[in-house]
């Protein structure tokens, strides 16, 4: 409860600060060399119309050069990296205790996740959200474990502590939810919860779109989507009862507005993210709980946007944050 | 109110009517059998789907967002999508019986808003990327007659009796309810698509409508779920609605009502419908087009499409 207060203090006194970090880090971001993984197009890029309205072109755009050099089993190792981590913070949320050591092995280097903990619900509700979340990603990584056979990474490192060094506190100091030295604890309360289960669950979202169209296997294509779909729902479950807290508290959607502007702040100039205050509308006001782009389709990160949220920096690198040594697999540097 | 009231009341006695229901249909779909043959993007038939266009799948699709689109932009705004996002090829219709909801709740209202206007720009969207290919509007019935779409679907689930009419538009429940029906639909319709595009920019945009159309039946489900707390009545109709699409689209088990099971030591909710590996289910297009006819059978046409979709996917599948 702490912690929660903490944070409901520190929200207004941070929203200037906020400004100054992005600029910052665009900045720090644009003084690097680039170099991305899976970078993708945008949704600028749509092709001309298959009517072909002003010019009849028949079937349009080719996949852009880079991509071709991944394969489809690098995509779904990095995919498994994030499930990994989701599904450990969740499976600590809800039960106390972390995933099967028979679900952790694999290529690369396994390392532990740690500082995760049971949370104390008050809303018996949340508590059922935890659960069901915890066991959808708890499959997903047995799916994608079992699709990748011989060739699944090993959990790496992960850190999902509450220490002010840690990854869930330094994710919350760059939105300004807690200051310097003060630590986030997303175990303290409902709330809590609920704000780092929204620091990850669009992330996914985005990320299984960009990585889409690199997918080749027709089969693999359709169990992506099936996983892509099951985060935005999660992630529509999340946003919609932290909208719906936040009408009693609206430092809630503050908040959730914070962590999207950090979120864009670290994976480059584009605004890929949007928070929960409502928007207007043709037909007024209305909410944002689908955070999309003016054609009403969700955004798209490449695999090292991704990594630039994971570890919690602008620059390109290959680990930090949420995973200290990195993530396993061919895919493993963030953007720059 | 009193459909609203009718829904609730109605849903206890329902129970086991519903089982004979559901078997009903499924005898229909294996005396028609015969009559099948030509199912489109059927999973087991793999090479009619390879000779599907990409714009055949999102011509498809844009059919089934100018029915999304215009139900919510009724119920928010009591008016219809605007003339210019109509025209196109095929058989133009109308979309008839849509009006506004007097909504209780602001945020649902706030909720309906939101999702009219996402769903009006994937019409837009989908019309532009298909430019001249775009299909028109066919007629679209979102009416509450009882012998409309709403209703006839209302009563397949078994939520009212003969005679009866389901109302969208009377309450934040119905029309929370009447939302229901349609989003997990389109989930699956797109998920089921996405093997079928080729071009991978198109695939790109569909994964992200298909993402829209989780995180809508999301709002939906988690809201209906909420509310379920203090009205159990809610609850058993969404897994009634999911019963009932069931019945439609074929033997395998494809839907999830808003049921509960046990995990992690506690209860645990189901927001989001999902297989044992954790990923959304799949819908072939025959498959979609038998929940929106409500017709388990091979026909192009009835339920929401009274003269069925525009373009070349129209035909539903042999159940």
């Amino acid at each position: 409860m702490k912690d929660r207060d903490i944070i409901l203090e520190v929200m207004q006194a941070g929203a200037d600060r906020r400004i100054e970090r992005r600029r910052f880090l665009h900045f720090a971001g644009a003084s690097t060399a680039a170099f991305s993984l899976a970078a993708c197009g945008g949704d600028d890029d749509t092709p001309p119309p298959i009517g072909g309205t002003p010019t009849p072109v028949p079937t349009p755009a080719p996949t852009p050069a880079p991509s071709s050099a991944l394969n489809d089993a690098d995509v779904l190792n990095f995919a498994l990296n994030l499930e990994y981590l989701e599904a450990q913070f969740y499976s600590f949320a809800a039960l106390g205790s972390g995933l099967a050591s028979n679900l952790l092995d694999g290529r690369g280097t396994q390392g532990q996740a740690t500082g995760g903990r049971r949370v104390n619900f008050t809303d018996p509700l949340v508590a059922q959200y935890a659960r069901e979340i915890a066991s959808d990603e708890r499959a997903h990584v047995a799916f994608l474990r079992s699709a990748l056979g011989s060739s699944a990474v090993a959990q790496p490192a992960i850190d999902i502590g509450t220490s002010p060094n840690g990854a869930f506190s330094s994710a919350a100091r760059a939105a300004g939810l807690v200051g310097a030295g003060q630590s986030f604890d997303p175990y303290a309360s409902d709330e809590n919860f609920l704000l780092a289960a929204y620091i990850f669950e669009d992330v996914g979202v985005t990320a299984y779109k960009g990585a889409s169209p690199l997918i080749t296997n027709k089969t693999f294509l359709e169990a992506a989507a099936g996983i892509l779909a099951a985060e935005a729902y999660h992630a529509g479950l999340v946003r919609t009862v932290l909208y719906r807290k936040g009408l009693q508290t609206p430092a809630l959607i503050d908040a959730s507005e914070a962590i999207s502007n950090a979120r864009d702040s670290l994976d480059g100039m584009s605004d890929l993210d949007q928070g929960l205050r409502p928007r207007s509308t043709p037909f007024g006001e209305g909410t944002n709980i689908v955070p999309t782009d003016a054609n009403a389709i969700v955004y798209s990160r490449s695999a090292g946007q991704v990594l630039n949220i994971a570890y919690l920096t602008a620059m390109s690198t290959t680990g930090g944050g949420f995973f200290p040594n990195g993530v396993n697999g061919n895919i493993r540097m963030s953007a720059g | 109110m009193p459909d609203d009231q009718k829904i609730i009341e109605v849903l206890e006695a329902r129970e086991g009517r519903r089982t004979s229901r559901r078997d009903m249909f499924r005898g229909f779909a294996a005396a028609s059998a015969a009559a099948g043959g030509f199912v489109l993007a059927n999973k087991a038939s793999p090479a009619a789907a390879q000779s599907v266009s990409d714009g055949d799948v999102l011509n498809f699709a844009l059919n089934l967002e100018y029915l999304e689109a215009q139900f919510y932009v009724y119920a928010a705004t009591g008016a219809g999508l605007p003339d210019s996002l109509l025209s196109g090829t095929g058989t133009r219709g109308q979309a008839t019986g849509g009006r506004k909801v007097n909504f209780t709740d602001p945020a649902v209202a706030a909720y309906a808003r939101e999702i009219a206007a996402d769903e009006q720009a994937h019409v837009a969207f989908l019309r532009s990327a298909l430019g001249t290919a775009a299909v028109a509007q066919p007629a679209i019935d979102i009416s509450a007659t009882p012998n409309g779409a709403f209703s006839t679907a209302a009563r397949a689930a078994g939520l009212i009796g003969p005679g009866q009419s389901f109302d969208p538009y009377a309450s934040d429940e119905n029309f929370l309810l009447g939302a229901y029906i349609f989003e997990d639909v389109g989930v699956t319709a797109y998920k089921g698509a996405s093997p079928l595009i080729s071009n991978k920019t198109f695939l790109e945009a569909a994964a992200g409508i298909l993402a829209v159309e989780a995180y809508h039946a999301s709002l939906v489900r988690t809201t209906l779920y909420a509310k379920g707390m203090q009205a159990p009545s809610l609850i058993d109709a969404s897994i009634a609605i999911s019963n009932a699409r069931d019945s439609l689209d074929g033997s395998s088990d494809l839907d999830q009502g808003l049921t509960t099971s046990r995990t992690f030591g506690g209860t645990a909710s189901n927001i989001a419908p999902l297989d044992e590996n954790g990923l959304a289910y799949s819908r072939s297009a025959g498959q979609v087009l038998n929940i929106v006819y409500l017709n388990n059978m091979a026909v192009t046409g009835g339920g929401f499409f009274p003269n069925g979709v525009n373009g070349a996917l129209r035909m539903s599948a042999a159940n």
